[in-house]
């Protein structure tokens, strides 16, 4: 029924625009407003993934008003059903796209080939053309730090994750909170449960659920849309967090904190770009420095002096003078990840598949 | 052990969801109404419920209005297939669409909120055991949805309703020969089907899992459906089915957290391996399945 008001809209939209043809052909002088449209694969709540990047649009409609006209489309499975919205979105006359999901990236492709004056902007993908550019948030500078204040406040020592699907971007996170929370405490233990599902709110409960049983007393609520982690902690009277925007309220009491991501930035220079005729394909992975990734909501409880030391290594991260990946790291196995002092390079890291020492569990391959 | 106490205390809670509606779904089939729908039916009791108690209703009302909302859809299911005698399967594949569509559409402005649960009440004595204590400490749905499955089961072996309604789906010209309403009773089936499935799906979004996201059933209505098949439209088979799958479900996350070296794939795929492979042995007897199995389970009856 979304998808069915969905298309309504559509209707609606091509509707409007067919009108604004007709008075456009009539008054030459009448500028027609840019159509950016927006593709997520969830349901958009008051929070998540969805959320934020709706959410990073407001500031470049109030930027340009009349001048934009934004469409968001939501729950939008991947597959041959985005692409047909897609293309019908881009049909209506929407020149600029964004394609929320990693599934949606061969459909935008082929969009963005047949219309050299679309411009695409696609969320954690790999493929780059003239009009087509990969976005993608560093996290793991938010989770490292995360996981400096998960390793302070756990009184057992052992860290859990109930995390989605084992791909580079999720292990990465793990990994960078696993190594942050070694930096606090180099005895620190963290559990991983992959509940093998992007959305299943009943499955992640259990998930974490199981976690907390074994004894984990931070639980990292890893790429869930839905508050169904951070509710439970709150119940369980254990921390937890997680990433891409505030669940402060699910969980007054226990919530540890939220690497949020802001895209308005992003998205309001490369409209910019593509106002001016500028835009360029580009892959952008981006981080604490570029005001993207952000740590907010810290819960009072973290010791002051860790607290200290964290935005310490925020400040050191933001100027470009630390990465969590520096070695010596040692992978899982116990063969070396990263040679003392080498630091791994951002196509090492946006293609990690191994854990690092102190992570329990295995990864599924 | 931590992992064992783990699963007994959770087993019950995660298996209620399918065994409301496959219990719901078992009547309905016994009288030869194959309903499809449930998953949507589920869909849409989740999304009544969590409303309701949302605005403060309760969880009683809540579970009226969900039942009552599964009840309705049902009877539209059983207006297409036994009024005007549509096909069951693609009625109850439309009803089931149907029902996530209006579940998303009332959900809508509630996507991501939460409630409280119920608590848990505890059997005295019982829930002090060691290891098996988490096992008797339950919310009252769970009691509740235990008392139904002894319920139905007794109805099914010993009551006269039992027998007319595995009668009309055994031989539903037979059922009418000797004056019994086969419509009659297959709607009544149907809309119990309904108001089961709509406690699922209430119990799923206001107390299992209490917040609301569409799409939150996530294939657990066509779990119940399978483990009706599979359970051999036996309710203990069913019980012990859904028992299954809650456990083993829990099982594997319970591995993965506590670091055991198995593919996370395989312990996800594990419940459905299991719970096929249990279920498939114990009803490997082709005599007894084709004894329980019902006749004319999807075929309309014109008087």
């Amino acid at each position: 029924m979304t998808r069915g008001i969905t298309r309504r809209n559509l209707i609606k939209s091509a509707a409007l625009a067919g009108v604004a043809t007709t008075v456009g052909s009539r008054f030459a002088f009448a500028a027609e407003p840019l159509g950016i449209a927006l593709v997520v694969p969830s349901p958009i709540g008051d929070v998540g993934w969805g959320h934020a990047l709706k959410a990073a649009l407001d500031p470049v409609k109030a930027a340009y008003g009349d001048a934009v006209k934004i469409t968001v489309l939501e729950n939008i499975a991947e597959g041959p059903d985005a692409d047909r919205i897609m293309n019908k979105t881009v049909a209506d006359g929407n020149k600029f796209l964004i394609a929320g999901s990693f599934g949606y990236q061969n459909g935008a492709m082929q969009i963005a080939r047949r219309n050299p004056d679309v411009s695409v902007l696609h969320a954690s993908g790999y493929m780059v053309a003239p009009n087509f550019s990969p976005f993608a948030a560093r996290y793991y500078q938010g989770t490292y730090l995360m996981g400096m204040a998960a390793a302070a406040l756990s009184k057992t020592g052992k860290l859990g994750s109930v995390s989605a699907f084992a791909i580079p971007e999720l292990i990465t996170s793990i990994n960078a909170f696993t190594l942050g929370a070694q930096a606090v405490n180099p005895a620190i233990e963290v559990s991983v449960v992959w509940v093998n599902s992007w959305f299943d709110p009943a499955k992640e409960q259990e998930a974490a659920k199981a976690l907390i049983a074994q004894g984990c007393d931070v639980i990292f609520s890893n790429a869930q849309d839905t508050p169904s982690v951070i509710s439970l902690c709150e119940e369980a009277g254990v921390y937890a967090f997680n990433l891409n925007s505030s669940m402060k309220s699910y969980a007054p009491k226990t919530y540890l904190g939220c690497v949020a991501t802001d895209w308005s930035p992003y998205f309001k220079a490369q409209v910019d770009a593509h106002l001016t005729g500028k835009f360029k394909g580009a892959s952008a992975f981006l981080g604490v420095a570029d005001k993207v990734v952000q740590t907010v909501d810290w819960n009072p409880a973290i010791p002051a002096e860790t607290m200290k030391k964290i935005s310490d290594i925020e400040a050191k991260i933001a100027a470009g003078s630390f990465s969590p990946f520096t070695g010596p790291i040692t992978k899982a196995d116990g063969s070396q990840g990263v040679a003392a002092g080498a630091t791994m390079d951002d196509a090492a890291i946006v293609a990690m598949d191994w854990h690092v020492k102190g992570v329990t569990s295995p990864l599924p391959k | 052990m931590i992992a064992l106490q783990f699963i007994l205390s959770g087993m019950l809670a995660a298996a209620t969801p399918f065994l409301l509606a496959a219990l719901g779904e078992l009547v309905s089939e016994r009288t030869g109404v194959l309903n499809l729908g449930v998953e949507g039916v589920m869909a849409l009791g989740a999304a009544i419920a969590f409303i309701i108690v949302y605005h403060g209703g309760g969880h009683v009302l809540a579970f009226a209005g969900a039942g009552l909302a599964g009840l309705l859809l049902s009877l539209l299911f059983a207006f297409a297939t036994l009024g005007l005698q549509a096909n069951q399967v693609a009625a109850g594949l439309a009803i089931g669409i149907l029902g996530q569509g209006l579940s998303a559409l009332f959900g809508k402005t509630y996507e991501s909120l939460t409630v409280k649960g119920l608590p848990k009440l505890a059997i005295p004595g019982l829930s002090d055991l060691p290891v098996f204590g988490g096992l008797f400490v339950q919310d009252s749905v769970v009691w509740l949805s235990l008392a139904a499955t002894l319920a139905i089961w007794a109805t099914f072996a010993f009551t006269k309703t039992g027998l007319l309604l595995r009668a009309v789906g055994e031989n539903p010209k037979a059922a009418h020969s000797i004056g019994y309403p086969v419509n009659a009773i297959r709607v009544a089936a149907v809309a119990f089907g309904g108001l089961m499935s709509g406690f699922a799906g209430a119990y799923a979004a206001t107390v299992y899992t209490p917040l609301w996201a569409d799409g939150m059933i996530a294939g657990r209505g066509w779990i119940a459906l399978a483990l009706v098949v599979f359970g051999t439209w036996l309710t203990a088979r069913i019980f012990l089915g859904a028992c299954l799958f809650g456990a083993v479900s829990l099982a594997g996350l319970a591995a993965q957290a506590g670091g055991v070296e198995l593919p996370s794939q395989l312990l996800a795929s594990l419940p459905y391996l299991v719970t096929i492979i249990v279920l498939g042995v114990i009803s490997s007897n082709r005599r007894l399945l084709k004894l329980n199995g019902v006749a004319s389970l999807g075929e309309p009856f014109k008087p």
